[in-house]
């Protein structure tokens, strides 16, 4: 077994706490005067700062005392928390962070938010920071050995409560030579006489140089009740020195704190930490295992012996099993990021003086750790932009019939194989005619385009549609959209978006459960072989004969409504042998759908997903490769990429020239 | 003797502290995370000693004891209470309680094996 | 003083050094990428890793060939941009691998060359010819740097 060192333990320990410390502070914010809340945000400070003195994180300790100290004089005065407050214990909690990986970060800093912090608190009434420990014993020492006599007697329950009396006999005895004897006055009759309790006392006689500190250890966890005297005898009598029984051993806590543990995240199942790398390697094996499972299964799938065959399903059934378990290990649930954006609206809305209720929900939704960890940015940005751009100030929402507090709501909640996360703001709306103006100068559209305000909206994820340095005078959203586009995309996810004006925007992200192993539509296109995810696919229809040829009518009319598709061969310059049956294989994301016409549509199979190389990663028509039973390589089809070309088709230009045709 | 130890603290990095020095003083050592699951590993395994956090979610340290002190298998068994405070009042609460020793943060392993030798012998 | 990779493309011969070799293939199943730039516009699967295929021969203006029995993959592992990258390379035959030594380098000629300049590191003199030393990282640069911008036109 290999040891893992507990200072790196603490890390990943203390990160998990403080973004505990984070998200309770922040709740506080909302309900300042909830104590159960403060009480969880001392113990997190509590505990930080307990196990970081243990590991070596001395500054850690050190700051977090402070900080502690200040919370804990807010938390016996019993007043309400203020917002000045949060925003102080957020800039500790940060610092504290920095101070994790470097004990020497922002010293002044540090200081300077302790300084505030003290000033902030509650000042305590009366003397109780006196320290009250006293000296332990101011018997002078004399330096010259000598008899002495200790006599005890342990309290009636002392052995019920785990104290063994031998066990002080011989630490007497390892102080000196000792002579024992029993008293044994108390012990009752037999019939009075309760079997756990010690009735018996001692008497030890030592042969010490100045003894008392150490017979005091020896007692050290005895308190009041204990019955102990210790004299020396072989000076005149009457100097007997009674130590108290209660002898402080520690004199550096000039503090109490009795801390009741009310509020707490429900009780976790055992957990276990395993690295992600490991995770990593767990799903690349279950994949290898996956395709070398789909070329067994091809190959016994004809003509191969019963018991074989047998054999070869029951494998594909444990594989199937192994496969959703591991998969299963990755899972995150979202709420792990929502914590974060809690903080992030927070300082938003202080920052930009606006009124925010940050409403979440869903956070037990659980996605590939993978997709998790890539979805954060995005989302940083669709916030910071719903609150920025989104939310109005307070006054014009109040001058709109508005509460003065706006509303961004991110939620998420399963749909089939996907997760659908939605952000939702009441604020003003997107405005059309700014995003055209800005999509006719930037050359996106042309300005004789007829569209609905629909059509426009979306053009803010359009690649060029605006820069950073244009952000200032744009009251629309638009800086970096079309880098959260494709980061969205890139995760085989799809982006959509509904705005109201005046009453505010809904962006939805729909997401795949996993990144890792998925079901596929394997097409042929020319002498290619193409994967397309199966949770795109919504049907396949047969390439109507009129368009076999027609060049310009790259329409299908599905049931009255017209679906825009492309030609793979055309769009791979595929070579190799067409069909007299091509297939049109309708994809969708979202509400928006593409045909993709193939040659043939060979089956389906499981799907592991590779990424493509560097060399590779500018193909946006692509999202990855996987490996077929016979150990070629498959391309996977970027569904949203090819449904945007698809939508290409239906600008003014497409249409035109459709009616052209 | 090896001897079986439950550490219950909600702080892993502690738990893996006290567990790998008491295991190579060739001690058994079964962790919790807090008082509740520390409760239901005390009273269904034969423990020697038990190591316990004061500050803990869901049931704190005194809560525990006071708890399991109730539980016949209890009888005997030494307690120690880890603390980061050494305080008078806490002290004797957790004695009333029914603590047998208490040990202050922070502590190096050689503490904490003198400290457990002094409750287990 | 290290082992190196002696390969032909088409009639000139190229040495890498035999270290960032990671294995040599027989000729593969190659999956065109359509959109990629025709000198990196493959992808094999080597144990189970999908490794992007470059075409070298391509790349310094020569035709495209087929396949003959001679015809090699070369799986090499080199950095790019401080991160570590497989790729394989066609060569059309694998010849040797040989000591070559560092003190044997050559500065490029400045005419004669059929080969573009900036790729080649050095060239090491031979009785039978000359043998270039590329400069595998600059070549692969370029490549991720042309391929990035490539992509499948859009349809209009």
């Amino acid at each position: 077994m290999t040891r893992v060192d507990p200072a790196e333990t603490f890390r990943q320990e203390a990160q998990e706490l403080l973004e505990q410390l984070e998200t309770t502070l922040l709740d506080l914010e909302q309900a300042p005067a909830d104590r159960e809340l403060v009480d969880a945000a001392f113990r997190a400070l509590h505990t930080i700062k307990g196990s970081g003195a243990m590991f070596g994180f001395t500054a850690v300790a050190e700051f977090v005392h402070g900080f502690e100290t200040a919370f804990d004089r807010v938390r016996k005065s019993g007043q309400p928390i203020s917002a000045d407050l949060v925003t102080l214990a957020l800039q500790a909690r940060d610092h504290v962070d920095g101070l994790i990986n470097d004990p020497d970060a922002d010293t002044a800093g540090g200081a300077r938010i302790l300084t505030a912090l003290d000033a902030i608190a509650p000042q305590e009434g009366g003397a109780s920071d006196a320290s009250v420990a006293e000296p332990v014993s101011t018997a002078a020492a004399d330096g010259v050995a000598g008899r002495w006599r200790v006599r005890f007697k342990l309290p009636a329950d002392a052995l019920a409560m785990g104290t063994n009396p031998l066990l002080r006999l011989d630490e007497l005895a390892e102080i000196g030579p000792a002579t024992i004897s029993a008293l044994t006055d108390d012990i009752p009759l037999l019939d009075e006489l309760d079997p756990e309790c010690c009735y018996i006392g001692w008497e030890v006689v030592i042969e010490a140089t100045d003894p008392q500190a150490a017979i005091e250890d020896v007692f050290l966890f005895q308190g009041d009740d204990l019955d102990l005297e210790v004299s020396r005898i072989d000076e005149p009598a009457g100097e007997a020195a009674a130590v108290p029984g209660d002898a402080p051993e520690e004199k550096a806590a000039p503090r109490s704190e009795v801390v009741t543990a009310t509020s707490a995240p429900a009780a976790k199942a055992a957990l276990l930490r395993v690295p992600a790398e490991r995770l990593d390697a767990l799903m690349d094996q279950v994949g290898e295992l996956v395709i070398a499972q789909t070329r067994l299964s091809e190959l016994t799938a004809d003509g191969a012996p019963p018991a074989l065959q047998g054999i070869a399903e029951e494998l594909e059934r444990l594989i199937g099993g192994l496969r959703d378990t591991s998969m299963g290990i990755r899972m995150v649930p979202i709420g792990s990021l929502f914590g974060r954006f809690r903080r992030l609206v927070s300082d938003l809305s202080r920052s930009l003086g606006k009124e925010i209720e940050f409403v979440t929900s869903g956070e037990e939704t659980e996605l590939d750790k993978t997709v998790i960890e890539r979805l954060a940015d995005p989302l940083v940005h669709l916030i910071r932009n719903a609150v920025d751009h989104g939310l109005e100030n307070p006054d014009a929402r109040v001058a709109a019939g508005k509460p003065a507090a706006g509303t961004v709501r991110l939620a998420a909640i399963y749909s089939g194989a996907e997760v659908t996360v939605t952000l939702t703001d009441d604020g003003a709306g997107l405005n059309a005619a700014r995003i055209r103006q800005k999509a006719e100068e930037n050359g996106i559209i042309s300005p004789d385009a007829e569209m609905r305000d629909e059509e426009i909206y979306p053009l803010i994820f359009a690649p060029g549609f605006s820069t950073a340095a244009e952000v200032t005078e744009l009251s629309g959203r638009g800086v970096g959209m079309d880098v959260v586009k494709q980061t969205i995309e890139a995760l085989r996810g799809t982006i959509d978006l509904t705005s109201e004006p005046g009453r505010g925007t809904t962006i939805t992200l729909r997401l795949p459960l996993t990144l890792a192993i998925i079901d596929g539509m394997l097409v042929r296109v020319g002498d290619g072989r193409y994967s397309i995810p199966m949770a795109a696919v919504e049907e396949c229809v047969e390439l109507p004969a009129s368009a076999v040829d027609r060049r310009g009518r790259d329409f299908l009319n599905i049931r009255g409504q017209i679906v825009p598709f492309l030609r793979l061969r055309e769009l791979f310059r595929a070579e190799g042998e067409t069909s007299d049956f091509q297939k049109v294989v309708v994809v969708s994301a979202g509400d928006a759908r593409v045909g993709l016409a193939v040659d043939q549509i060979l089956g389906n199979h499981q799907v592991v997903i590779k990424q493509l190389s560097r060399l590779h990663s500018g193909l946006n028509s692509f999202s990855g490769a996987t490996i077929l039973g016979d150990g070629s390589v498959s391309l996977i089809l970027n569904v949203a990429q090819l449904i945007g070309m698809g939508a290409m088709k239906r600008t003014p230009a497409g249409i035109e020239e459709r009616e052209a045709a | 003797m090896s001897k079986t130890i439950l550490t219950i603290d909600d702080s892993p990095s502690i738990r893996q502290m006290v567990a790998m020095t008491l295991a190579a003083e060739g001690h058994q050592v079964i962790e919790a995370g807090n008082g509740s699951e520390g409760y239901a590993k005390a009273s269904t395994n034969t423990v020697h000693a038990v190591v316990v956090d004061l500050n803990m979610p869901v049931m704190n340290g005194i809560e525990f004891i006071r708890k399991y002190r109730q539980h016949p298998s209890s009888k005997g068994v030494p307690i120690v209470l880890l603390t980061t405070e050494s305080d008078e009042a806490l002290k004797r609460e957790a004695r009333a309680a029914g603590a047998t020793g208490w040990m202050v943060k922070p502590f190096n392993p050689t503490q904490l094996v003198s400290v457990i030798k002094k409750v287990t012998g | 003083m290290s082992d190196r990779l002696i390969f032909r493309l088409v009639d000139q011969m190229f040495a890498i050094e035999a270290s960032c070799v990671c294995e040599i293939l027989e000729v593969a199943p190659v999956t065109r990428v359509p959109g990629a730039p025709a000198y990196a516009d493959g992808l094999v699967n080597v144990r189970g890793r999908i490794v992007p295929l470059t075409d070298l021969r391509v790349m310094f203006g020569c035709e495209r060939r087929a396949a003959d029995h001679d015809t090699r993959i070369i799986v090499v592992e080199i950095t790019l941009d401080g991160e570590p990258l497989t790729v394989a390379i066609m060569a059309d035959a694998v010849t040797a691998v040989s000591d070559i030594d560092e003190r044997d380098f050559q500065p490029t000629p400045s005419v004669g060359m059929r080969w573009p300049r900036e790729y080649v590191r050095a060239i090491v003199q031979r009785d039978d010819g000359f043998i270039i030393i590329p400069d595998l990282s600059t070549i692969f640069e370029a490549i991720s740097r042309s391929a990035d911008r490539s992509d499948i036109p859009e349809a209009a």
